[in-house]
């Protein structure tokens, strides 16, 4: 049995699950962001088990007062996991603030005993609501399949409430996530606001553990808005790319469970699979993103360096009119893979010519190279009649300066010391030609 | 029987996590530990791999769980250090999405491999009803490998928690001994992992230190008094777990029932506290004064 891929969107059975899912993501991910900005992630973590005895204690209650409304348990969860999650929430401040406890210490203390209780609860279920207690079993790693449109209608509606909050929001929380004291002197509302970005915290985590499950929840309010911080340095950026990348992997995970499920044969929990998918958008945007990624950001570091290099062989070709490969290694103390590959991009360039394993500069190469001598003895002039710099330093702040100086500094430093013709050292100043 | 093997099992794990707790607390590395917590099924699943093609060895052999506590903490360490330094990631959502990522993939690991859904359930909330004397052997193991160990050690582990800068002057090699530290803990969890299952280890390894806490300043006795809270928290959960079901015939999960201890007694240790504070709140605090 095959389907296509747009019927997961229309199908009567197979569109709660995939619009569920990535609702919820949604709203997650949307959340995640200020919750990042305030390096608060982890609470997350904490808060989404803290649901978890609420949850149970909740369908249990529902279970013995409505033993027949099987379709509305959804409410009783997410009613249950609200009051245990702020129970958490507030126990978490009161060991913070009053117990003087360390917010790690803090954190996983909250977490670990309210999932005991849950466990508890869970276990007491067991024998004596057993068909309930397996319904509420899958709230642990998350279930989309058994989603149906009510569902949707419920947790739409809760996703919606947090995006538009923050979407209504967005500037006094722009201003207190960036700088709360000045909010405050600004009569912004900001505990207000803080407090109510925490609620908000919990519904999209209560709203969330239909789909991924208690335990991983604090993913999906993690992973999106790493990747997203990637790509932008603007909030509102980054809003909107951590909202599309929740709820892409929350279309993906559901996607990959279903297809296994289908195809494979394979029992693919929906909560893993999103937070599988989420993650690994994030672990791609940390290596690849254009300007903070990590190979990106290597390539510039390496692209740097071989400037350098190139740089450094062209002065010293140019002091010594020729050299040998073997003396520019001695010198330079780099790899010979390196150096040849420099060398190549040279000869490239038209700056080195070749002959017979010594090389000597063309009439560009030799321009170039005077103007960084002329570069490294301005600067050093500089450091030793304008700032007083005696001794070793300056020839080795002179080394970093030649790369990075500009020609309007170039002109300016001219300017300053009056257009000089020998640095500190007598050594001559090359002239500057006329482009 | 069974509930003394279980008090016996439970116990050895409080006593685990007594010693190393507050180590682990006092270097800020409780959320550390509950990202381990999460990541051993990884590290169990690679090991179970590992040790069944190489030489047939089974799920709980000690072997395969030493392999997998090492596979454990190495990933997790380097994983969480490397988003950290190399991908320039901020520390809480580098822990956060780096447990959450392994546990998803552990879980998923799990299921593939056994075609089992229960498993990764029962990682989560260990069952101390299928205790077995082999347990009770690896758990003495453990809790003599722990203790051992942080008795050799106990200086550089003590310098490495309040003194970095110092106990680098003094020749101690902190890397190992946080390396150490990091391996004892994923021991712990891999040890509790059957008895109390991998979340509750965090209980045991926080809790009954945040109590002591309350009533001691001194290391030795911390950790003196938090494997003793943890030990008592054990042996009083598995009897209430038998006078639940024997009386009400209500079958609780024991190691539930030990962490909901372990965080009742915190409550009545604040509230013990603060009672003593109003009643001799001010001859404390004038003899403080003095001093």
């Amino acid at each position: 049995m095959s389907i296509s891929f747009w019927e997961f969107f229309i199908h009567p059975v197979l569109r709660a699950p995939m619009w569920g899912c990535i609702l919820m993501c949604l709203a997650s991910s949307l959340i995640g962001v200020p919750i990042f900005l305030k390096k608060r992630s982890l609470l997350s973590e904490s808060l989404s088990h803290a649901a978890y005895p609420g949850v149970i204690i909740g369908v249990s209650l529902f279970a013995l007062l409505f033993p027949s409304g099987e379709e509305w348990v959804s409410i009783a969860v997410l009613i249950g996991a609200f009051i245990s999650s702020l129970l958490g929430l507030k126990a978490i401040e009161w060991l913070e603030q009053k117990g003087k406890a360390r917010s790690d210490a803090a954190l996983s203390f909250v977490l670990s005993v309210f999932f005991g209780l849950g466990i508890v609860a869970a276990s007491a279920m067991q024998s004596t609501l057993p068909v309930w207690h397996k319904q509420t079993q899958m709230l642990l790693f998350g279930q989309a399949a058994t989603m149906s449109d009510l569902h949707i209608a419920i947790y739409g509606a809760m996703a919606l409430l947090v995006s538009a909050f923050l979407f209504l929001t967005f500037r006094p929380l722009q201003a207190s996530l960036f700088d709360r004291n000045y909010s405050i002197s600004a009569n912004l509302p900001v505990a207000l606001l803080e407090k109510i970005l925490f609620w908000l915290l919990l519904i999209s985590l209560i709203v969330g553990i239909r789909s991924v499950g208690v335990v991983l929840m604090s993913g999906m309010v993690i992973a999106p808005v790493v990747a997203a911080r990637q790509f932008s340095e603007k909030l509102q950026t980054v809003f909107i790319l951590s909202g599309f990348f929740g709820a892409l992997s929350g279309l993906l995970g559901n996607y990959i469970s279903v297809i296994g499920s289908i195809s494979l044969s394979l029992t693919l929990p929906t909560g893993p699979m999103i937070v599988l998918a989420a993650s690994s958008i994030a672990v791609l945007s940390l290596l690849f993103a254009p300007k903070r990624g990590l190979v990106f950001r290597m390539l510039r570091v390496y692209a740097f360096r071989l400037r350098c290099l190139e740089e450094n062989l062209l002065k010293a070709i140019w002091k010594k009119e020729t050299a040998a490969f073997s003396d520019l290694k001695k010198d330079h103390q780099v790899s010979s893979m390196a150096l040849k590959y420099a060398l190549y991009r040279m000869k490239k360039e038209g700056w080195l010519i070749d002959q017979n394993k010594s090389f000597s500069l063309t009439d560009d190469g030799l321009q170039k190279g005077a103007s960084l001598v002329r570069l490294h003895r301005l600067w050093e002039l500089y450091l030793a009649e304008k700032l007083g710099v005696q001794g070793e330093h300056i020839h080795n702040t002179a080394e970093e300066m030649e790369h990075i100086l500009t020609p309007e500094i170039e002109a300016r430093l001219t300017d300053l010391l009056s257009d000089p013709t020998t640095d500190p050292h007598s050594q001559p100043i090359p002239k500057r030609r006329a482009r | 029987m069974i509930d003394g093997l279980q008090m016996a099992v439970l116990s050895l794990v409080a006593i685990c996590c007594g010693t190393i707790g507050p180590f682990l607390v006092l270097k800020k590395m409780a959320m550390f530990a509950n990202s381990l917590s999460h990541t051993i099924l990884l590290g169990i699943g690679v090991a179970y791999l590992i040790a069944s093609h190489l030489w047939g060895g089974a799920l709980f052999d000690l072997s395969t769980l030493l392999i997998g506590a090492l596979a454990a903490a190495l990933i997790t360490a380097l994983f969480t250090e490397g988003l950290v330094r190399f991908l320039r990631l901020q520390e809480d959502a580098s822990v956060g999405l780096v447990f959450t990522a392994l546990f998803a993939l552990g879980i998923t690991f799990v299921t593939v491999f056994t075609k089992n859904v229960h498993l990764g359930v029962e990682a989560v909330m260990g069952n101390a009803d299928i205790l077995q004397g082999s347990d009770l052997k690896s758990a003495s193991i453990l809790a003599l490998l722990n203790v051992s160990t942080v008795f050799l050690f106990y200086r550089q582990f003590q310098l490495g928690c309040f003194d970095q800068g110092l106990a680098r002057t003094l020749g101690v090699k902190t890397g190992l001994f946080h390396f150490l530290l990091l391996f004892l803990a994923a021991l712990t969890c891999i040890g509790a992992f059957r008895a109390v299952g991998v979340l509750l280890v965090l209980a045991f390894l926080v809790g009954p230190y945040l109590t002591a806490r309350l009533f001691c300043h001194r290391l030795p006795w911390l950790i003196f008094w938090s494997s003793a809270i943890g030990v008592l928290a054990s042996i009083a959960g598995v009897l209430l777990s038998r006078h639940m079901l024997d009386f009400y015939d209500l079958a609780l999960s024991t190691g539930g029932i030990v962490v909901v201890l372990i965080g009742l007694f915190y409550v009545a240790g604040v509230f013990i506290q603060s009672g003593r504070k109003i009643i001799t709140g001010s001859a404390l605090s004038r003899r403080q004064d003095r001093r």
